[in-house]
């Protein structure tokens, strides 16, 4: 990353409103000696990020969300939600979104795909952001360091469906499952309404995502994403420790019902926020 | 608590001369064996307790007499192997020798010795694999790097390594594996501390890892626990500075140019043949790409070692010297 965290901050600073700054002096991280994390997050560009986001947030995709009293205010939770958009704009939202509506504020860690990390510059500013590459050991270790993270069990096939597949949910991994049940902490759904028609795409080119490392490369028709609204709703947590033990996240089938039951939650709030909107724009 | 007596290889290293001054320094030791190998210089503290022995490592007959002889005599009851060849420059049989067949031959002549009790061995960071898809946080369990086409640095440390790991539970001897994080310091076979030599560090374009160091002494104060400790195991031994690379080139005082991996391995190649440095870009390139620092849990709850001394950085923070 070329900013120092100075100048990070600054930037943050001017671009954040007051009361995001103030709430962002509050924020709660484990510096590991030098004023990062150990996996690479700095308090700097968490307000650096803030900042850059918070137009887009609140002027051109015009963020409404519901449902926060779910967002626990501690302890480790995983934020499930549908992925879409081709651009993960629908990450950097709900991250924005958790950051203003946790008290005291909470960094959200995104969960990215493998190839997220091996990206120049995108992976370094991510990390500084709170993101952490998708291995299992690391999930392992920011959830028992009672972390929030948040998880698209869709993965890429989500965020690169064509257009006409629209809020049809991807088949959900059972990472996020196995994870929610071996560590024993909730799962709040989330549903996130309008990324799907940010950046319409036609079609998903493997070869050339080949080329460049990842699964495929979606052609968009528009340059840049249309000025949607968006929506997100978090559900109800599913409390999967309460029926079930750690040893049962070694049973596929159990595993297999609890994403199969997280799947379902984030199609109903889904389904709620399509009913709810009156149009993509508005 | 039960009085030791510690043979030591690797004595006239940095670190095995830390790790004497510290022992010397520790009431449960009574008597250290120091053993040096020939031909370099020794700056030991005087002491009754300290005994020191100059020797080829990799003759495996003086090392079997050395055990046979002074140890028993002295009973010796713990061994710690701090020896190894440090440059990557050099390679080779006699390389190779001196890094594993060594360790092969302590860990037969110990199995057989009638008073050691207790192996140490000092490994690194650089046995791990470090990828994309492998987690950044590096548990004792992590992936090692087994790639044939690896430079022997590498191959050797990672054997003994393993080596040392595999004897664990197939004999009385209690053996214990030190992973430790890479010592910034001059003498340790550090490649970080040599690429921070040069006042310009390039380093890859859009790339800034999280990185972990170790200072002496804290590897000392691991090794001290693990002389003490009855627990045998590997452990990850993580310094007190966890922070990214362009942070830690600053820190040095030394100024950092991004640039495209093709052309600091250039770059870095150029160097190497021409000033004879001991960094080699291609050997931590992925180091240099992705985070892989040390989990240190198992060492905190079994050995008690926490990092509690950091660096002293040539240059402090807002500049100043």
């Amino acid at each position: 990353m070329a900013i120092p965290p100075f100048i990070a901050r600054y930037l943050g600073n001017r671009l954040m409103s007051k009361s995001l700054r103030s709430r962002l002096d509050n924020l709660h991280f484990r510096d590991a000696g030098h004023g990062y994390d150990a996996f690479g997050l700095h308090p700097s560009f968490i307000s650096f990020g803030a900042g850059v986001t918070r137009w887009p947030y609140e002027k051109y995709f015009r963020v409404v969300s519901s449902g926060q009293e779910h967002l626990p205010g501690e302890g480790a939770a995983i934020l499930a939600a549908n992925h879409s958009g081709n651009v993960p704009i629908d990450g950097m939202m709900l991250w924005h979104d958790v950051l203003r509506h946790t008290h005291p504020p909470r960094v959200v860690r995104g969960i990215a795909d493998h190839f997220v990390p091996a990206l120049p510059f995108i992976g370094t500013t991510f990390a500084r952001g709170g993101m952490v590459g998708g291995s299992r050991g690391n999930v392992r270790s920011l959830l028992e360091a009672g972390e929030l993270l948040m998880i698209f069990p869709e993965g890429t096939p989500g965020i690169i469906k064509p257009f006409h597949k629209r809020y049809q949910l991807q088949r959900f991994r059972v990472g996020h499952a196995e994870l929610a049940i071996r560590h024993r902490v909730p799962i709040v759904p989330v549903g996130i309404v309008g990324a799907e028609e940010q950046l319409p795409s036609l079609f998903s080119s493997k070869r050339l995502g080949k080329m460049l490392g990842i699964e495929a490369v979606p052609i968009p028709i528009f340059p840049f994403p249309l000025p949607v609204r968006y929506y997100i709703f978090y559900g109800a947590p599913i409390e999967v420790y309460r029926s079930l033990d750690s040893k049962d996240a070694d049973d596929p089938e159990i595993v297999a019902r609890v994403a199969r039951q997280v799947q379902a939650e984030v199609a109903r709030l889904i389904e709620h926020g399509l009913e709810q909107r009156k149009g993509i724009f508005t | 608590m039960n009085s030791r007596n510690v043979l030591i290889t690797g004595a006239s290293s940095p670190l095995g001369e830390y790790l004497i001054e510290r022992l010397l320094s520790d009431y449960r030791v009574e008597k250290i064996l120091a053993v040096c190998d020939e031909g370099y210089p020794l700056t030991l503290p005087e002491s009754e307790r300290l005994s020191i022995f100059q020797l080829k490592m990799r003759k495996q007959r003086k090392l079997h007499d050395l055990l046979f002889g002074p140890a028993r005599e002295s009973q010796v009851d713990v061994l710690i192997h701090a020896s190894k060849v440090f440059s990557a420059n050099r390679e080779g049989v006699a390389v190779r020798r001196h890094n594993v067949e060594t360790v092969r031959s302590i860990l037969n002549f110990a199995d057989r010795h009638p008073t050691i009790k207790r192996l140490i061995f000092c490994s690194g960071a650089e046995v791990y694999q470090v990828q994309r898809d492998l987690p950044s946080l590096m548990e004792e369990q992590h992936p090692l790097n087994m790639n044939s086409g690896a430079p022997q640095w590498i191959r050797d440390r990672v054997e003994l390594d393993v080596m040392a790991c595999t004897r664990m539970g197939l004999s009385h001897l209690r053996i214990v594996v030190l992973r430790m994080a890479e010592i910034l310091a001059p003498g340790c076979g550090s490649q970080f501390f040599d690429y921070l030599q040069t006042p310009i560090c390039f380093r890859p374009l859009g790339f800034d890892p999280m990185l972990n160091f170790l200072t002496l002494a804290d590897a000392s104060s691991a090794v001290q626990k693990a002389v003490h400790n009855k627990e045998q195991g590997v452990f990850n031994i993580p310094g007190a500075d966890t922070l990214p690379l362009s942070r830690a080139i600053d820190r040095w005082g030394r100024i950092g140019i991004p640039v495209p991996n093709t052309v600091a391995h250039y770059l870095y190649t150029m160097r190497r043949f021409m000033r004879r440095g001991d960094f080699r870009y291609g050997m931590n390139r992925r180091r240099f790409h992705f985070t892989g620092i040390f989990d240190g849990r198992r060492a905190a709850d079994i050995l008690r070692y926490i990092p509690s001394h950091p660096i002293e950085w040539p240059i402090e923070f807002g500049g100043e010297k």
